[in-house]
């Protein structure tokens, strides 16, 4: 009798604590912005992601929303105004700074982007801003922060490039990064630090090369970054 | 049989058992590892601010619950009148804590929790809801920050029930008070013996 005592008390503990979590887990998980790095999707690199209805918990997901694999083109004015559509660094692998003139992180990102534009332009990839901001701000700024890559400048339809690329609430810093081929390689939210830049742009030179796959090069970004941030936090 | 060291080694087998069932808790279910990996994850905006608002005769009462790790900027808090014929006066905030930055130079800043009023006055004797915006901004500390967010609120009668921020080790700790009262429980009916009066 004591035992069976025993033996229900422990399984309820053990279900108490798996429901706790889960619960625990699962409101956590939907209160986040989650962009982050976008994760390898199930299978060979360049297959169709998941359908719809696995949207939620599947690789190749932000919030629910599908991950474009390709980088949608769009067209936004440059600091003079004129009108500049992304295709025009087709073929170059791309990192492009969603930022603001009023974010602090974004300006402590800054010299990170203008030492990635001067080591990484012979490797051809481009540093591209994308200020979502007053032009006539964000051409001071530019002025006195010495920015020497190319700068493009939007509002609305600018907030609408990241919503295309699955971010429902979209904050800044946050950082683009595409190969060659315009695969969206990885996203990232937040201020990036020179061992996290370096890290997704040595896979996208191996995208480049072909030395590896896009779902491989997702995933071995999603691991680094961990392991970044564990160090970083340990 | 049941020698003191057996219930000894029993105890500490039955709290590591329980030590690792709350980290099992607190961390994410192995099927869904992998999925976000590299602790880059931050608050939607109405999760880290979340603000509330009620009234009385005189006076509009603001409240921001703020999560941890993230701050908001006390130079950019509006309050602007929605409803016709309400009229808003700037809000009273309290001082927040100076928060330097080498680009901005020194900001005033609220974490955790910030409480403001502001007066206001209607001529439309009651005719329309009240209602107001709120604009306010911020950041987390971690290095990301928010478009300045703008909320149509109808401040309540009553002040609203407040609520505490949530904390990352909330669900460890409700989960080992309860496992400990368990675990208490079990102990405590081991050592029990029932004395039966004899007649």
């Amino acid at each position: 009798m004591r035992r069976a005592l025993r033996v229900v008390g422990g399984l309820f503990i053990v279900v108490v604590a798996l429901w706790a979590g889960i619960r625990s887990y699962a409101q956590r998980s939907s209160q986040r912005l989650h962009t982050a790095s976008i994760e390898a999707s199930a299978g060979a690199a360049g297959a169709p992601l998941a359908s719809d209805a696995a949207a939620p918990q599947d690789l190749g997901y932000v919030n629910g929303s599908r991950i474009p694999e390709k980088l949608p083109v769009f067209t936004l004015g440059d600091v003079a105004g004129k009108a500049t559509s992304i295709a025009a660094w087709q073929g170059k692998s791309l990192v492009l700074n969603f930022w603001a003139t009023w974010c602090a992180p974004c300006q402590r990102e800054i010299p990170l982007l203008l030492a990635l534009h001067r080591e990484w332009a012979a490797r051809n990839v481009e540093v591209i801003g994308i200020a979502v901001d007053n032009p006539g701000k964000v051409r001071s700024f530019a002025h006195q922060f010495n920015i020497t890559y190319p700068l493009l400048v939007g509002d609305q339809d600018a907030m609408d490039v990241i919503t295309s690329l699955g971010v429902q609430s979209p904050a800044f810093p946050f950082t683009v990064f595409t190969d060659r081929r315009g695969e969206v390689v990885a996203l990232f939210m937040g201020e990036l630090h020179k061992p996290q830049a370096n890290l997704i742009l040595d896979q996208v030179q191996q995208l480049n090369q072909d030395h590896t796959g896009l779902a491989a090069a997702r995933r071995a970004i999603a691991d680094g970054l961990s392991a970044l941030s564990m160090h970083h936090s340990g | 049989m049941n020698s003191p060291r057996r219930y000894a080694i029993r105890t500490a087998l039955c709290l590591a058992a329980l030590l690792t069932l709350a980290q099992i808790a607190a961390a994410k279910p192995w099927w869904m590892r992998g999925v976000e990996s590299n602790g880059n994850d931050f608050l939607a905006p109405d999760v880290a601010f979340r603000v509330s608002a009620w009234a009385d005769a005189d006076n509009m009462h603001l409240r921001w619950v703020i999560a941890e790790g993230y701050y908001l900027y006390r130079h950019r808090i509006e309050v602007q009148a929605e409803s016709p014929d309400l009229i808003v006066s700037a809000p009273v905030l309290p001082r927040g804590q100076m928060r330097a930055d080498p680009y901005f130079g020194t900001q005033e800043v609220y974490f955790q929790q910030l409480e403001a009023s502001a007066a206001y006055s209607r001529s439309d004797a009651g005719a329309h809801p009240l209602q107001i915006k709120v604009i306010y901004q911020g950041c987390a500390l971690a290095g990301l920050c928010y478009p300045p967010i703008t909320k149509v609120i109808f401040p309540s009668n009553p002040p609203p029930i407040a609520e505490p921020p949530r904390h990352a080790w909330e669900g460890v700790a409700i989960l080992g008070g309860g496992a400990a009262f368990l675990l208490a429980g079990w102990l405590l009916r081991k050592g029990r013996e029932l004395e039966i009066p004899r007649l």
